[in-house]
């Protein structure tokens, strides 16, 4: 099987341009909603605020008969000046055991009043079972400060290394890629937080920065193919180089995202709550990071080059 | 040959070495896998002091640690973070609420004087509390939980007694009077410690050791309100007390004592308060549960990844397999050596460096797989195969590091637990991937029956296979 990718490059373009649009729409719906307020939907890592954990001690006896109903949780929620709190179920064996709360940034004392007065309604928890999350707005703010820096720090990074391996506009199409590749996991967790209330937190900027390595792994490793044939063959029209440089790494590039895609699975699947979003994070960057660099950061080089006419020869037949 | 022999030797030496490292030292856990909590404590600049430096930071840091010490929580972590914070660690805490109580606001620093006639008593509660002090050491070396709280309230009960021996000056002398405190070496190896107060606190401690001097009552200085110092006032100081708003405190006190001394006087008088600006708690049960869904993930990727690579590239993969298991060993055992608190994100970022392990293999063997198609023998093309792929390799894998190295530098606690294994495996696996998986493979290449090109390649032009079998 070969694939002739040049050939149909604007179909490639366009169904990127397509995805990277609705994710742009999302984030521009998501900072008008009244209830987000920015392009995601940020956790409290990045704006402040506590969020609790529960879950009741069922080796007491009596203690786990009734099922939590939310609207008691609601109403202890009221009386405690905490009504705009979003709440939610945790079900453990089949029976809703937990609770959920996500409140503004409460003091140790209002804090310890909100649990006392649930566990009087709801019955008692397990202290063992506990998450108890705070953070400080000015934090949040650091936070997110720091995380966005790193990810400009790295694209720095990247592109200097590039461009000392490379030639500068590979450099540069790679990191196009690589954001394309960011836009569309940002885009996509933008429309899941509208869409399922899927929220980013540090991790999220941790997969983001795993992403950018990635993806620009998966193009380095075609560009390197693409150098090497151009060395060897400097007179081949530039595309079908790089069509054949794409061909001879693909089965490198399936395989590789999907042995990765197996290991983030099996964390998607087995790897408990905190790190679920975290690894679709990554599942939706790493399949976004193959997919460009096959058909975006190849296809732009291309272009790019048969403009320039760098590498390339009249064809004399014509 | 020679070098192959050595290097297979290096391996196997090399995987004894990690296992026995894995077996010996363990890998500390951190507070998301084993439970407890974890408190930021942020600095604030006051009007007094507009500027948080480093003295400062570490008076707050010392007025910090006699708090947690109070708690009787055992193998406290508390460092400084940055310029204005201060991380603190409390394994095994579910319900950190005591200690938020304890360690918000301002430090409260006091001298009082001693009640007259006291004198017995006050020797009896001290001579009890050393022995507490001692005893409370011992215990938290033992991990005996009930016996450390039952301990701490007797500690607390006797403090409370103390206390109530002393009196408040009026109005009272307290830290926002004192300007600086420092230890200072006298003759030998003997050190004091100077305080040194503003006008309006030298009148206040001018009338407080006029009182005292020649008593032989002592002066209380209370650091949140337990008694950190009792210095007495010499009797020649009777007629008008310590004047001038300076002092030293005497006493045969080492460096580290003086230096210990002036420190937690010095965050007593910081005007600083403190806000906790992040707490995070995670009960042990839900910390156990994390700890066993992460390794199910971990196995059950490891497992696929292994499965795959067998199938697909047959030998070598069976080959890459051996070298993943060395590399996860490796890896391991590299986290055991440096210490690496492993957190729930650190195991994320384990488990991901093993499919970038894999990476490295597959290119290796892609590559080899072309060169076999192009015609070429099977030792050649092994060998093309690795020193046409390494390019890409490293090229791939300093991506990668740059943006570990970036989250490393700018990024928060967990966040750095992530991009510290994940940076590490890398490492490791380029390692893994050009030293194990070379080796292994020019040892099958050397074995005769191993030597059919199916092994490799399957589907491979029946004219090509007749040249490779050469």
């Amino acid at each position: 099987m070969t694939l002739r990718i040049n050939k149909a490059r604007s179909i490639w373009w366009t169904i990127s341009a397509a995805i990277i649009l609705s994710g742009i729409i999302s984030m521009v719906i998501s900072s008008q909603n009244p209830n987000i307020k920015a392009p995601l939907r940020p956790s409290l890592d990045f704006i402040g605020g506590t969020r609790l954990q529960l879950v009741r001690d069922c080796s007491q006896p009596g203690n786990c008969d009734k099922p939590i109903d939310i609207n008691t949780v609601r109403e202890v929620a009221k009386d405690q000046g905490l009504g705009d709190s979003s709440i939610q179920l945790i079900s453990e064996n089949g029976q809703e055991n937990g609770i959920t709360i996500r409140t503004k940034n409460l003091e140790t004392e209002q804090r310890t009043n909100l649990q006392n007065a649930l566990s009087e309604k709801t019955g008692t928890f397990d202290p063992q079972k506990n998450q108890i999350d705070s953070v400080g707005p000015t934090l949040g703010r650091e936070l997110l400060r720091s995380g966005v820096l790193a990810l400009v720090v790295s694209f720095i990074g990247i592109t200097i290394y590039m461009s000392f391996r490379f030639q500068l506009d590979y450099a540069i199409f790679a990191i196009v890629a690589l954001f394309h590749d960011i836009l569309v996991t940002v885009g996509a967790f933008s429309i899941l937080g509208l869409v399922a209330g899927i929220e980013v937190d540090s991790l999220f900027i941790v997969a983001l920065l795993t992403i950018t390595g990635f993806s620009v792994n998966d193009t380095v490793v075609i560009y390197d193919r693409i150098r090497e044939t151009i060395k060897i063959n400097p007179d081949r029209p530039i595309a079908d180089i790089v069509d054949d440089a794409v061909n001879q790494t693909l089965s490198r590039s399936i395989n590789t995202t999907l042995t990765t895609l197996l290991t983030l699975t099996a964390i998607f699947l087995f790897g408990g709550e905190t790190l679920r979003n975290f690894s679709l994070a990554l599942i939706i960057g790493f399949l976004m990071g193959a997919y460009s660099s096959i058909f975006i950061a190849s296809t732009l080089l291309t272009l790019w080059r048969e403009r320039t006419g760098k590498y390339t020869i009249e064809n004399i037949d014509n | 040959m020679q070098r192959q022999r050595s290097l297979l030797v290096l391996i196997i030496v090399l995987v004894i070495a990690a296992i026995m490292v894995i077996a010996t030292i363990p890998v500390p856990l951190g507070l998301d896998l084993r439970g407890g909590s974890q408190l930021t404590i942020q600095v604030k600049p006051s009007e007094e002091i507009k500027e948080i430096t480093e003295r400062e930071l570490e008076a707050v840091k010392k007025v910090v640690e006699g708090r947690i010490n109070g708690l009787g929580v055992s193998e406290p972590v508390i460092q400084t973070v940055g310029t204005d914070k201060i991380l603190v660690q409390l394994p095994g805490l579910n319900d950190p609420e005591q200690a938020e109580r304890v360690l918000g606001g301002t430090a409260q620093l006091e001298f009082r004087t001693q009640k007259p006639n006291t004198e017995t008593q006050i020797f009896g509660l001290q001579v009890s509390r050393k022995e507490l002090k001692a005893k409370q050491e011992e215990l938290r070396k033992s991990n005996d939980k009930e016996a450390i709280t039952q301990n701490q309230e007797e500690l607390q009960n006797n403090n409370r007694a103390i206390a109530e021996l002393f009196e408040s000056t009026n109005p009272p002398l307290t830290g926002k009077y004192l300007k600086d405190a420092y230890g200072e070496p006298t003759q030998g190896t003997n050190w004091n410690v100077a305080i040194r107060f503003d006008p309006k606190g030298g009148e206040l401690f001018a009338d407080l050791t006029k009182k005292l001097a020649g008593t032989g009552r002592t002066i209380g200085i209370f650091l949140d309100k337990e008694l950190i110092s009792s210095p007495t006032v010499g009797v020649e100081f009777a007629p008008t007390g310590i004047t001038g708003g300076s002092a030293v405190i005497t006493g045969r006190f080492e460096a580290q004592e003086a230096n210990n001394l002036g420190v937690q006087l010095r965050g007593g008088a910081l005007p600083v308060p403190v806000e906790i600006s992040e707490r995070r708690t995670v009960g042990a049960t839900l910390g156990k549960d994390s700890i066993q869904s992460s390794i199910y993930a971990g196995i059950g990727g490891l497992i696929l990844v292994l499965i795959f690579m067998v199938v697909y590239y047959r030998l070598p993969g069976l080959i890459a397999d051996v070298s993943l298991v060395i590399y996860s060993l490796l890896t391991w055992a590299t986290f055991c050596l440096l210490g690496v608190t492993l957190t729930l994100p650190g195991i994320a970022g384990f488990i991901l460096s093993i499919g970038m392990a894999v990476d490295a293999n597959v290119l290796i063997f892609e590559r080899t797989r072309e060169e076999l198609r192009a015609g070429k023998s099977l030792y050649r093309s092994v060998e093309s195969g690795f020193h046409r792929a390494f390019s890409s390799i490293l090229d791939s894998n300093v991506t990668t590091w740059i943006a570990c190295a970036s989250l490393f530098w700018l990024g928060s606690g967990l966040v750095k637990g992530f991009a510290l294994t994940l940076a590490l495996g890398v490492g490791v696996s380029m390692f893994t991937a050009i030293t194990c998986s070379r080796t292994l493979m020019f040892l099958a290449v050397s074995i005769p029956s191993w030597r059919k090109t199916e092994l490799y390649c399957p589907k491979l032009p029946a004219s090509n296979k007749a040249e490779v079998a050469q």
